[in-house]
């Protein structure tokens, strides 16, 4: 079953990872909706987040749908935060922002604490934000992360959203890292726009 | 590397288990076996591929010995096999996967051929970054109707999505504990320093 995103009115095929384009404030709310709308329907998440601490992840979520804490799981990627557990949320923490590895088993820990709670069937996983692994990891790293990481989330049929703010980049690397992605949701003052695969 | 005639040593201190497990491997790759320390040490030299390795060995631990491995040379690859369901922390210690007891048949040959095979996934992700920074710099330097023109443009685009197809058929079945050790990987690779990357001098 696809994963029916309302905000972007689409349908994400299963396994599909989607990066979400645009300035960094307007990409990041189209990214929470995008992961409410999953709550919303009974999808699980788990939000890895580079530079919102999970306090402002979980109220992100509340402010657009009922969330239930066993359904979520957070990745506190920010490299200031600590294990622990917020608002009945199970967060990780990674030691430092470009610690991919780090950001990697944090990530496979909580994915497996919900196949623990058999939520698994469903989970939408989202990184926000790309730009801040770009500035700090090699570009070649991030791609290459991104690569494994995505086709992790394939080989299980999860959703994956990825935020990225290509003004802040580099064109290249900005090119080079959409090499990896079947769809682009590209937001720009209001307007959504899709392009490539993977959603109908 | 090829999936055959690889060099696997087996390191397990129950000589039964043992020996099924050179029965298994056996008809496919140079099988070593071990039973203690010492013989491990013995068996074990750089054309060693893969190291399947007992957690509790008399007189050692896992780790001890992996650590041992790790600063011989040649380069292996080295999969803990244990009685207990163990945390992703396995990886960071420095294993490449992990196999829980008891193993089957299949699972254990799985589990060698991807060994094996990570190398060429880290190759090939390393290759396709590189086309794809290829068409990146051309498409920010070149018009677009010129590059619809070239030929060689189309070969690049030809190239990247038949590696793309590739890796992701490699990588189709991938599991956490091989996701992390790949990216525990690509970041060692960056630390190392290479002779591409131009520094002074």
């Amino acid at each position: 079953m696809s994963y029916d995103t309302p905000s972007f009115d689409v349908e994400f095929v299963e396994g599909t990872s989607a990066l979400v384009s645009g300035e960094a404030r307007e990409a990041r709310t189209a990214f929470y909706d995008a992961v409410a709308d999953g709550i919303a329907s009974g999808d699980a998440a788990i939000v890895i987040a580079t530079n919102d601490s999970p306090e402002h992840v979980v109220s992100a979520l509340r402010e657009r749908t009922t969330v239930d804490a066993d359904r979520l799981a957070i990745v506190d990627a920010t490299g200031e935060g600590e294990d622990g557990v917020v608002d009945g949320v199970t967060v990780r923490a990674v030691g430092s922002t470009g610690d991919l590895t780090g950001v990697s088993l944090a990530f496979a820990k909580q994915l497996q604490l919900l196949e623990d709670r058999q939520v698994a069937d469903r989970v939408r996983v989202g990184l926000d934000t790309v730009s801040t692994l770009l500035m700090y990891a090699e570009v070649q790293t991030v791609f290459r992360f991104l690569h494994v990481f995505t086709s992790r989330l394939g080989s299980t049929d999860l959703l994956g959203l990825f935020t990225l703010t290509p003004d802040m980049h580099d064109e290249k690397d900005v090119n080079t890292v959409r090499t990896l992605f079947d769809t682009e949701t590209r937001v720009d003052g209001g307007e959504i726009s899709l392009r490539g695969t993977g959603y109908e | 590397m090829s999936d055959d005639g690889a060099v696997v040593l087996v390191v397990e201190d129950e000589q039964p288990l043992l020996d099924m497990y050179v029965r298994w491997l056996g008809s496919r790759h140079e099988v070593r076996a071990a039973t203690t320390e010492a013989a491990a040490d013995e068996a074990f030299d750089e054309s060693v591929d893969v190291v399947l390795l007992d957690r509790e060995i008399p007189g050692t631990s896992g780790g001890e010995l992996l650590t041992e491995f790790r600063n011989r040379p040649g380069r292996c690859r080295v999969a803990m096999v244990t009685g207990v369901e163990p945390d992703f922390d396995i990886i960071d210690m420095g294993f490449d996967d992990y196999l829980t007891k008891p193993v089957t048949s299949e699972q254990l040959t799985d589990a060698v051929a991807r060994l094996l095979r990570r190398d060429e996934v880290a190759a090939m992700t390393r290759r396709l970054f590189s086309l794809a920074r290829k068409r990146s710099v051309l498409q920010a330097s070149k018009p677009s109707d010129e590059l619809g023109q070239s030929d060689e443009f189309a070969r690049l685009e030809r190239e990247i999505e038949r590696l793309r197809n590739e890796i992701d058929a490699s990588l189709e079945r991938i599991d956490s504990s091989e996701m992390v050790s790949l990216v525990r990987e690509f970041e060692a690779e960056t630390d190392e320093p290479t002779d591409a990357g131009g520094g002074p001098g």
